[in-house]
């Protein structure tokens, strides 16, 4: 029988939308549009409508040596055009944001080829051939993944994750690289390092309190409390179980 | 059963760090006001003035970030000290600005535990001279002439200046009453006095009728030199003093033995030494096992009937000593790791949880008594989890004072680890609580700490119990050099206090070594471990005195 990867455990919404948003056969719920120029101001790597910056010749050009991995993978577009290597990092409040840091670096994984994902705490960083960032980035960001108000692209000084809101529902962010304005649209005003932008970019309205409970992949008491996911407790518990003895008894 | 309700010990640091706000709200009004929200960062400011106008080179600046934009626009709060009242920036828990944290680990740096049995027996049995009392108590008279930096024997020396040095002086102990009451009583550790009445009893009857010398040298040496001086110099005064006090030829052959005995034979060090890649010598604090770093503090012989206030004493203490100075300057440097560390003593939040799980444990199983099985690692590991989460999540504040997750990483696991040692007895069972925790969190939240903590935290519940060669040890035995703990920050202080945890609940007197637990059973040193804690703030506050102090000899400000 052919394994049929189940992604992760549980019933709970939070549960379910781990697993889907995992799930490279799900397509994520667009919710915005952003035009490709809008990733690339924000990502600040390059100015829109230059050339990639290159590490090395398109692999059609140079002798690669032989080697059966290559043969057997497809090199993604930045690799094989040689583009250099960039990133883009989120930054996720723990009041509901629709996604986390492992969330993000799991979903990379099952659903981006060529990345280079790393999870901490307060921001999780892809890093990729540069136009294959701007793409991820891109599929990030218009989607149900992201939440303008909750949700932040911050390459420094990341601090906010699990700060109290703003007043306004807003993420703390010390660089405000991100606006509510009086619309009720979020605009990007700033880069992902802080750099002021030639133009603001409309990230559209914040999600609703009930909108983010319900996308959110967090457990949070006034969501779905970890304690309530019992399958979810208990895989864990086993999971460690397994571990101990497995280590203390090889032959288990 | 489950404890509902506990005493939410860190409400009133919640009051006080977020003055008039409700420590149970979501939302706050952030005013962006960066460094003048801190009155000592507005000093620093201006120090930091004054020191470029003075040398004309420019200094702290905290408008240099992001071009113009000083960190410090969230709120910038106070702190209290856990199991204190008192209020302390917290710029003043860095090491560097804190004597008392200073003084911790001089203390411990300048300190070797001596034996003097093998000395005697070379004494007695090869001389045939004569070791009473008196002629101990003599011994020790010229000992605490020498040992700061005197000559004795010696004409025409250079000597230390006793005002440099006046924190410098050596005691003994044994287990023999009748041996002890006959020593002069200055130079004597009283181990009926100092310790709880079974707790003397225990730590008598492991020390027997055997005599060791506490050595502590010059806070002054050991600041110039480093931890691997203190046997050396501790040795040749030691030696000298023998010769002195017992009128031997200063060159005879048997001195060899009296110096082997004191530099090795005899020798207990407080710190073993490192392999070549962070090598250091003895006395340093990456050698300082976690067993040893629990018998050093001194709380379970004051509160014999809190286990709980021992254990987050001996975290406190390894979080400051392992994580702010060990790894937060000796192996990288800096500023972030008082930040990690302080969250496992600030705001009695580590302590409220720790308090849950004692209760909880307590009132399921029975404290130092439960057997260790997987089963009760399991539901205490995850009840204390569950409930510090739901904390954090009740009350925002406290998740935006551990801003942080591997401070809130760290503050779980210690006290899930912490409520397992303590109900089992056992610091293994603790440890695999720990790690439990750590799955937990990270799959509650979908976070952990950064990237170490996918190192360590991960793969640490293999060895928890296999005792194998560089594959596990237990916990008392355990320092910050065992094999992956060696590079993350947040960690080790948790691992101590577990060590400690696990006596503690059993009414055990000592961790790892009797010998030690008596050593620093001493009022004479400058920093009172019997309550670190204060003590840092009391460093935090500008009150701590400390020792090794150069203004004798240095021209007044």
């Amino acid at each position: 029988m052919a394994y049929k990867a189940q992604y992760y455990p549980g019933k709970t919404s939070v549960a379910q939308n781990r697993k889907k948003f995992m799930d490279p056969s799900y397509k994520l719920e667009k919710l915005r549009s952003l035009s490709d120029d809008d990733i690339v101001i924000m990502l600040g790597h390059r100015a829109p409508g230059s050339a990639y910056k290159t590490i090395h010749p398109p692999l059609k050009e140079g002798v690669e040596p032989d080697d059966p991995i290559r043969k057997l993978v497809e090199p993604t577009p930045g690799a094989a055009a040689g583009d250099r290597i960039r990133y883009s990092q989120f930054t996720d409040s723990m009041f509901y944001a629709p996604s986390v840091p492992y969330v993000r670096s799991w979903m990379a994984a099952t659903r981006f080829r060529g990345v280079d994902p790393g999870t901490l705490s307060g921001r999780q960083i892809i890093e990729a051939r540069e136009r294959d960032i701007e793409k991820i980035t891109k599929e990030l960001m218009e989607t149900e993944v992201f939440d303008p108000a909750r949700s932040g692209v911050r390459g420094c000084t990341v601090h906010g994750h699990s700060l109290r809101l703003n007043e306004n529902g807003m993420m703390f962010d010390m660089l405000q690289r991100v606006v509510l304005d009086k619309s009720g649209n979020v605009y990007a005003v700033k880069d992902q390092v802080g750099d002021p932008l030639d133009r603001k970019v409309n990230l559209g309205k914040p999600m609703s309190d009930a909108e983010l409970k319900k996308r959110t992949t967090i457990y949070f008491i006034g969501g779905v409390p970890f304690r309530s996911d019992a399958e979810v407790v208990g895989w864990v518990q086993r999971i460690h179980n397994e571990r101990t003895k497995c280590g203390f008894a090889p032959k288990l | 059963m489950s404890v509902k309700e506990t005493q939410k010990r860190f409400i009133k640091a919640m009051k006080k760090k977020f003055a008039g706000e409700d420590p149970a709200s979501t939302t706050t009004v952030y005013k962006y006001e960066g460094y003048t929200q801190s009155k000592r960062k507005v000093e620093f400011k201006k120090a930091g003035d004054a020191i470029a106008k003075k040398r004309g080179i420019s200094a702290y600046n905290p408008m240099v970030h992001m071009g113009g934009i000083p960190l410090g626009q969230r709120q910038l709060t106070p702190y209290m000290v856990s199991g204190t009242d008192v209020v302390v920036e917290g710029d003043d828990l860095h090491f560097v600005n804190n004597a008392a944290m200073q003084q911790f680990w001089d203390e411990i740096r300048r300190t070797v535990v001596v034996g003097l049995d093998t000395a005697h027996a070379t004494l007695e049995k090869r001389l045939g001279k004569t070791v009473t009392p008196e002629t101990i108590s003599n011994y020790l008279a010229v000992l605490n002439h020498a040992m700061p930096g005197a000559a004795v024997v010696q004409e025409h020396m250079c000597e230390t200046n006793p005002g440099l040095v006046d924190d410098c002086y050596v005691k003994v102990f044994t287990g023999d009453d009748e041996l002890a009451d006959s020593i002069d009583k200055q130079y004597v550790l009283d181990i009926n006095k100092a310790f709880p009445k079974d707790q003397a009893a225990q730590l008598k009857k492991a020390v027997g009728k055997s005599l060791w010398q506490a050595v502590h040298i010059p806070t002054t040496v050991v600041r110039t030199c480093d931890g691997g001086t203190t046997s050396r110099w501790s040795a040749m005064q030691i030696g000298m003093s023998f010769i002195d006090a017992y009128k031997m030829c200063a060159g005879e052959a048997a001195v060899a033995d009296l110096a082997f005995a004191a530099k090795h034979a005899a020798l207990v060090e407080m710190a073993d030494i490192l392999p070549a890649r962070r090598a250091r010598g003895p006395n340093e604090p990456g050698g300082l096992s976690f067993g040893f770093l629990a018998d050093i503090v001194q709380t379970n012989r004051k509160y014999p009937d809190d286990p709980v206030k021992s254990s987050l004493e001996v975290v406190a203490s390894g979080c400051m000593l392992y994580d702010q100075i060990w790894l937060g300057s000796y192996m990288s440097g800096g500023v972030g790791f008082t930040q990690y560390a302080t969250a496992a003593y600030t705001d009695d939040i580590l302590d409220d949880f720790c308090y849950y799980g004692y209760d909880y444990a307590k009132g399921k199983y029975k404290i130092g008594e439960t057997k260790p099985t997987m089963d009760i690692v399991n539901d205490l590991g995850t009840e204390v989890t569950l409930y510090g989460i739901e904390q954090y999540e009740k009350y925002p504040t406290t998740l935006e004072d551990h801003f942080g997750g591997s401070q809130r990483a760290t503050v779980l696991a210690a006290a899930s680890g912490v409520t397992a040692a303590l109900a089992t007895g056992n610091a293994n069972a603790g440890l695999s609580a720990w790690y439990l925790s750590m799955y937990l969190h990270k799959e509650a939240w979908g976070r952990l700490g950064f990237f170490g903590y996918d190192l360590q935290d991960q793969c640490g519940a293999t060895n928890v119990f296999s005792c194998r060669s560089d594959e596990g040890a237990i916990d008392e035995l355990r320092g910050p050099n065992y094999p992956n703990y060696a590079m993350n920050v947040g960690h080790q202080g948790g691992y101590a206090g577990i060590a400690g945890a696990a006596h503690f609940g059993r009414g055990d007197a000592w961790t790892a070594s009797p010998l030690i637990k008596i050593c620093f059973a001493d009022k004479n040193l400058a920093f009172d471990f019997t309550e670190p804690r204060k003590e840092f703030a009391r460093g935090a506050i500008r009150e701590f005195m400390p020792a090794g102090e150069r203004t004798l000899v240095i021209p007044a400000k």
